[in-house]
């Protein structure tokens, strides 16, 4: 939501609400189409959107004198109380993190306590949330031209080439697929060619949490034959 | 027994721990000694080893002492071994961990009132990681669990205790933050 709102670059005191809600309802749209779950989320909150927009097109109440309490100040402090842990999370993530900067002795490093880790199908949207934070973290080095045709390979000879890859690793980390690309081309190509071999059952994904760790698994041979 | 020795057996009970050693874990094995007095050795010690100034660092964290490597050396030691990078949390995790860091105790529905998302599946994984732990149930209808961070929490950010919990900016900081940034959009 707070992405939203900065996306159109307004003070947060004066949210256009229209706007806001509309592009809040074609995202739930997209969702939709795509078969998400996690639809039911944001509908909430596009209703407490459109609660208070009718709110605020409602007629003055007669009692003028009234400081009548403007609704989105509900929703304005939400938002601020969020941004503060936000804001406090860079504070915690800026200090000397075990695991990251600094480790123990012998094999004791970060949480070793994390074995059990469930890993289950995600969905669509987990997926390309982690390839668009892969394109974020990379947007400085990727060359944004896709018109080179050197670089340029079909969907099906990729699917192959990513295909004698996962033989060979059987499993990789899905940040680890994208190590050694650097056109936005590539990154798209072989985006594709990891969901139709999905699609086609040769690899498995698997993640342990929303949004984070998704490892790719060689299945075996081609299952739609 | 001489004041060295004790250090270098203090050390060693450092060194072999699989997490920090405080002032209490000592009183255990030197318990002919003052609270005061083992504090004071510590104290020297966590100087002499800054002093030297090593590869290897004597800190305090999570109410105790623990050796650990100099940050320095992150990259080299990832190098011969990149297996140990295990700090890997989300954005999802770390707003997690921090709302509970600084509102605990709190409950699952109170952290999904401020960020306006399901947090159910990250308070699972936190859970198991070991970051924030269950410290009873609220009594209130349903008795929901009550969330608190875990000392691992601590030793995994570096912090001696939640008093070192950087500070939340103020609300009113925002405010001018965000109204700084209206005057400039005015001026577009």
């Amino acid at each position: 939501m707070l992405h939203l709102i900065k996306k159109n670059e307004v003070d947060i005191y004066d949210i256009p609400i229209a706007i806001i809600s509309k592009q809040y309802l074609e995202y739930i749209g997209l969702m939709k189409v795509l078969n998400f779950e996690v639809a039911g989320n944001y509908l909430v909150i596009a209703a407490e959107l459109g609660k208070i927009k009718s709110k605020m097109l409602l007629p003055k109440s007669e009692y003028e004198d009234e400081e009548e309490e403007d609704p989105r100040d509900e929703l304005v402090q939400r938002l601020i109380e969020y941004q503060r842990y936000k804001e406090a999370v860079k504070g915690l993530i800026d200090n000397e993190i075990l695991g990251r900067d600094v480790f123990l002795s012998g094999n004791r490093n970060g949480n070793e306590k994390t074995q059990e880790l469930e890993l289950i199908k995600p969905d669509l949207w987990s997926l390309i949330e982690a390839f668009h934070s892969i394109i974020e973290r990379r947007k400085a080095e990727l060359n944004a031209d896709i018109s080179f045709e050197a670089e340029s390979i079909s969907l099906e000879d990729k699917m192959a080439q990513l295909k004698d890859y996962m033989v060979q690793k059987r499993i990789v980390h899905f940040f680890d697929m994208f190590e050694n690309h650097y056109t936005k081309f590539e990154f798209i190509i072989t985006f594709l060619a990891l969901l139709e071999l999905v699609k086609n059952r040769v690899l498995k994904v698997l993640q342990n949490e929303p949004y984070n760790y998704i490892e790719i698994i060689y299945l075996g041979e081609d299952q739609l034959g | 027994m001489d004041n060295e020795y004790i250090k270098k057996a203090i050390e060693c009970i450092i060194f072999i721990s699989d997490k920090p050693v405080t002032v209490d874990d000592l009183l255990h094995v030197f318990n002919q000694f003052k609270r005061a007095e083992l504090m004071n050795l510590l104290s020297e010690l966590h100087d002499k080893w800054n002093e030297m100034s090593r590869g290897i660092e004597l800190v305090e964290v999570s109410g105790g002492f623990q050796f650990r490597t100099v940050s320095e050396f992150s990259e080299v030691l990832t190098n011969y071994n990149k297996e140990i990078k295990k700090f890997r949390l989300s954005k999802a995790a770390l707003e997690v961990a921090a709302i509970i860091a600084y509102k605990q105790p709190v409950t699952r529905v109170e952290i999904e009132e401020i960020r306006g998302v399901d947090s159910s599946g990250v308070l699972g994984y936190l859970l198991n990681r070991r970051l924030i732990e269950i410290t009873g149930r609220k009594e209130v209808i349903g008795r929901p669990f009550i969330y608190g961070t875990s000392l691992d929490f601590l030793e995994t950010f570096g912090l001696r205790s939640l008093k070192d919990l950087p500070d939340l900016k103020e609300i009113k900081e925002f405010e001018d933050s965000f109204n700084g940034f209206n005057m400039n959009l005015q001026k577009l």
